[in-house]
């Protein structure tokens, strides 16, 4: 029992202590907010992936029982070496009905007339990178300019904290302000996920930078209202600043493809 | 206030009614006080006299609860035992009749064959074996990353950090729509019309 008390006053002692030095410069607190767009359509498969794909195909037919399809093709067969044979006993109406490869062919024709949606979308011909209807198989993050100080910086939404809210609802309403009441997002939880600090050129009402935590969120619909642009990986690493692109890569999923 | 319970026990054999001491202790009064005590209210009346029934009609009562009892029980069990069939784990007569018209000729596979596919299977596992450890690094990293945000917001203010660590109840139930093999087609009429589900439904 003391001896818990012990610790638990040390663990304090060194909790007020952190505390402590941190208070002695003060920093502002900021929210960013990294908005993901989730990939619509499933990536390439790889050439493993192909090859393994294949094998569980042909194992799979191997396997597998005939099926109706098949056996009726077979039997026009046998009934078409009938008629052949101009055999005696043949029920015409059986023979006078579609066949399984009329019906296969059929079936092919309207299969090749239907179009798929092409994965390449306009706004990938046009390199518009304002849409989210590009790069479909990728995560796609958004970005937009960002006024720090008198420069323009093209970084994640952000915003200040005010007193008397929580983390999280400076980040909804940063998501609200910046883009507008149009866009729509899911936060996936109260806590930061990621965390990045800068310093100011100078000192900005006492305080010598700013500390930014991430707030996760998935983009579901809408269009945000101003000129944001919605970025891949790659893309994102030539934007972003190089310090500050690390710490928002340390919580984003990697993408192999 | 000395043994109290003694006390009880003999004012239960007395003639005079129970008096609780605490009574005793208080009875001041103006007056004389009465010597004389109404006995308690037995609160008891004569006994009715016992209705004679046949006991034909008694026995014919008993038998027809009993016969009611049964028959809910029986259709109790009946019940249990009905289970919701599984359509598509009962095998249709059909197939089961021409079950060896069925059966594929098995292909003959040279020894390449099955030396490639055995070694395709085992680079397989390699890879999804490199794949998970890929995976997990990665749920690592980034777990790592949102402790460290939450430490320095810890070091910022605690009130804050108890905001942040508190469990987000709207996330429940979450839905989440996963990604498909091809594009959407936007404004698609799908030529089959719509998708109305008809299937049986089996709750009670």
């Amino acid at each position: 029992m003391m001896f818990k008390k012990l610790i638990r006053a040390e663990l304090n002692f060194n909790r007020i202590f952190a505390r402590g030095l941190g208070t002695k410069l003060s920093w502002d607190i900021v929210t960013g907010v990294c908005i993901e767009r989730l990939p619509v359509v499933t990536p390439p498969l790889s050439e493993i992936q192909n090859k393994y794909k294949d094998l569980l195909y042909t194992l799979e037919v191997e396997k597998s029982m005939k099926s109706q399809h098949e056996i009726r093709h077979e039997s026009d067969k046998v009934q078409a070496e009938l008629l052949k044979n101009e055999s005696v006993d043949v029920d015409l109406d059986a023979v006078s009905k579609i066949t399984a490869q009329d019906f296969e062919d059929a079936s092919n024709e309207e299969f090749n007339k239907f179009k798929f949606a092409d994965i390449e979308t306009d706004a990938d011909k046009k390199g518009d990178k304002t849409s989210t209807e590009r790069c479909l198989q990728k995560h796609l993050v958004m970005v937009t300019p960002i006024k720090l100080g008198s420069d323009l910086k093209t970084l994640l939404p952000q915003g200040l904290w005010k007193e008397g809210e929580t983390l999280r609802q400076t980040a909804e309403r940063v998501v609200q302000e910046q883009c507008g009441p149009e866009l729509k997002v899911q936060f996936v939880s109260n806590a930061p996920c990621g965390f990045y600090k800068y310093k100011y050129p100078s000192e900005v009402n006492g305080k010598v930078g700013a500390k930014v935590f991430f707030y996760y969120a998935n983009y579901k619909s809408g269009a945000p209202k101003t000129k944001s642009n919605w970025l891949t990986r790659n893309e994102l690493k030539d934007i972003l600043p190089d310090k500050y692109n690390k710490s928002v890569n340390e919580f984003l999923i990697e993408e192999t493809y | 206030m000395f043994n109290l319970s003694l006390l009880r026990q003999f004012t239960r054999l007395s003639i005079v009614p129970t008096i609780s001491p605490t009574v005793i202790s208080r009875n001041v009064s103006a007056t004389a006080s009465l010597q004389f005590k109404i006995t308690d209210q037995l609160w008891a009346e004569p006994m009715k006299k016992k209705k004679k029934i046949d006991p034909a009609i008694v026995k014919a009562r008993e038998e027809r609860r009993r016969k009611k009892l049964e028959k809910q029980i029986r259709r109790l069990e009946k019940n249990a035992r009905q289970l919701k069939p599984i359509d598509e784990m009962e095998v249709p007569l059909e197939l089961l009749d021409n079950f060896n018209k069925r059966k594929r000729p098995q292909p003959k596979l040279s020894a390449e064959v099955i030396e490639a596919r055995a070694l395709l299977q085992k680079e397989w596992t390699r890879y999804k074996r490199a794949e998970y450890m890929a995976n997990v690094a990665q749920i690592d990293r980034i777990m790592a990353a949102q402790r460290r945000a939450l430490e320095k917001l810890y070091e910022e203010s605690e009130d804050l950090y108890n905001e942040a660590i508190m469990p987000d109840m709207s996330l429940i139930p979450y839905e989440i729509r996963g990604t498909v093999a091809t594009p959407p087609i936007k404004n698609y009429e799908s030529p089959d019309g719509e998708y109305i589900d008809i299937s049986k439904k089996w709750d009670n």
